[in-house]
C-alpha cells in the first residue's frame, strides 16, 4: 500500500520530490523515503526548541508578576490538560498518558504546519508516517487494556456482547489503525494536492497562499486535535469495560 | 462527412475509452461518496448548535464530541477520496 502511494507522489511533481534510500539489513532490502524522515527530524527539533524555550518559564519565582514565556506555558499546558487529558475516565490514567497525548498533539500539530513553509513538506503526507503513529496508539492501547484489566478480562472483552461477536470485534480492532492512519493521512495529502493543482494549473498567485493556509493552518491543526483526541478515545475505550 | 466521422471513430482504442473511463470513474466516486459524509457532519453541527442554543455552558464540552463525531464521519468521504487518488494517478 505503501508502494502505490509512494508512486503516486512521485507522479505529482510539486509535492516535492521523493528520494528513496534503501537499507541491507540482515539480508532483507529496507526501502524509505528519505524526505519524510528528515521532515521528522526537522518537527523533532522544532519541538526540542519549543520545549527549551518554554523550560524558561518555570524558573521564574512565583510572586513576581508572570513573563510571557510563563504565561505561553502556562496557557500550553491549560489547553492540553483541559481539552485532551480531560477526556480520559479517570484521573490516573490521564496523569499517565497526559505526556503521551500531548507529544502526540504537538509533534501531528508542528508536522502539518510544516506543508505551510516553502521548500518543506509536511511528514504527515506520508501515509508511512501516519501509519506507523496509528499502530502506536494501536498498540499502546492493549497494552494498557491488559494492564488495567488483566489478560482474562482483556480476553473476555473480545466476546462481548456475545461469542458469535468476536469476527466482528476483530475487524473492529483491526479497522481503527486503518481509518485513524487514513484520516490524517487523506486530509492533509488532499489540501496538497489541491494547491498543488490550483499553483499549477490555474493561478500561480495570491489564491495558493490563501488556500495553504486555510488547508496548512486551519485543517492542520483541527486534524491534529482530531488525531490526538482519537487516540485518547481509543485508549478509554481500550480500557474500560 | 460520413468518411471523416468513421476515421474519427475508428481512431479510438480501447486505451483511450480507458483512460477516459478513469476520469469519470474518479468525478463520480469523489462526488457521490462526498454526499454522504456531508450530510453527516451537517447533522452533527446542527444538533450541536441546538444543544449549545440551549445550554450555552455546555459549549466547551459539545464542540469537542461534535468535532470528534464529525472526524468519524469524515472517514467514508476520505475513503472515496483515496479511492479517486488511486483511480486517477496509480491505475
Amino acid at each position: 500500500m505503501g508502494e502505490i502511494f509512494g508512486q503516486l507522489s512521485g507522479l505529482l511533481e510539486h509535492l516535492g520530490e521523493k528520494r528513496i534510500g534503501v537499507l541491507s539489513l540482515f539480508g532483507t532490502e529496507i526501502r524509505f523515503d528519505v524526505t519524510a524522515i528528515v521532515m521528522s527530524w526537522v518537527v523533532i527539533v522544532l519541538l526540542v526548541l519549543l520545549a527549551l524555550w518554554l523550560r524558561r518559564g518555570l524558573r521564574q519565582p512565583v510572586e513576581e508578576k508572570p513573563s510571557r514565556v510563563q504565561a505561553a506555558l502556562d496557557g500550553l499546558m491549560d489547553l492540553l490538560r483541559t481539552q485532551l487529558s480531560g477526556n480520559f475516565s479517570s484521573e490516573r490514567l490521564a496523569v499517565m498518558m497526559f505526556p503521551f497525548v500531548s507529544t502526540l498533539f504537538l509533534y501531528v500539530l508542528l508536522s502539518n504546519w510544516l506543508g505551510v513553509v516553502p521548500y518543506m513538506m509536511s511528514p504527515t503526507q506520508d501515509l508511512n508516517v501516519t501509519f506507523g503513529l496509528a499502530l502506536l496508539v494501536l498498540v499502546l492501547s492493549h497494552v494498557l487494556a491488559i494492564r488495567f484489566k488483566g489478560g482474562r478480562r482483556y480476553l473476555k472483552g473480545y466476546l462481548k456482547p456475545y461469542a458469535f461477536m468476536l469476527p466482528i470485534n476483530l475487524v473492529g480492532e483491526i479497522a481503527k489503525p486503518l481509518s485513524h492512519a487514513f484520516r490524517l493521512f487523506g486530509n492533509i495529502l488532499a489540501g496538497t494536492i489541491l494547491v498543488a493543482v490550483i499553483t499549477a494549473k490555474f493561478m500561480p498567485i495570491i489564491v495558493p497562499s490563501a488556500l495553504s493556509i486555510f488547508f496548512g493552518l486551519f485543517f492542520g491543526g483541527i486534524q491534529a486535535f482530531v488525531f490526538a483526541i482519537l487516540a485518547v478515545a481509543y485508549i478509554n475505550v481500550a480500557v474500560e469495560d | 462527412m460520413l468518411q471523416e466521422a468513421q476515421t474519427v471513430a475508428s481512431g479510438i482504442t480501447g486505451a483511450d475509452i480507458a483512460e477516459a473511463a478513469k476520469y469519470v470513474a474518479a468525478g463520480l466516486c469523489m462526488g457521490i461518496g462526498a454526499i454522504g459524509s456531508a450530510i453527516g457532519e451537517g447533522i452533527a453541527a446542527a444538533h450541536a448548535l441546538d444543544g449549545m442554543a440551549r445550554q450555552p455552558e455546555m459549549q466547551g464540552a459539545l464542540l469537542r464530541t461534535m468535532v470528534l463525531g464529525q472526524a468519524i464521519t469524515e472517514t467514508t468521504g476520505i475513503y472515496s477520496l483515496l479511492i479517486a487518488i488511486v483511480l486517477l494517478f496509480v491505475i
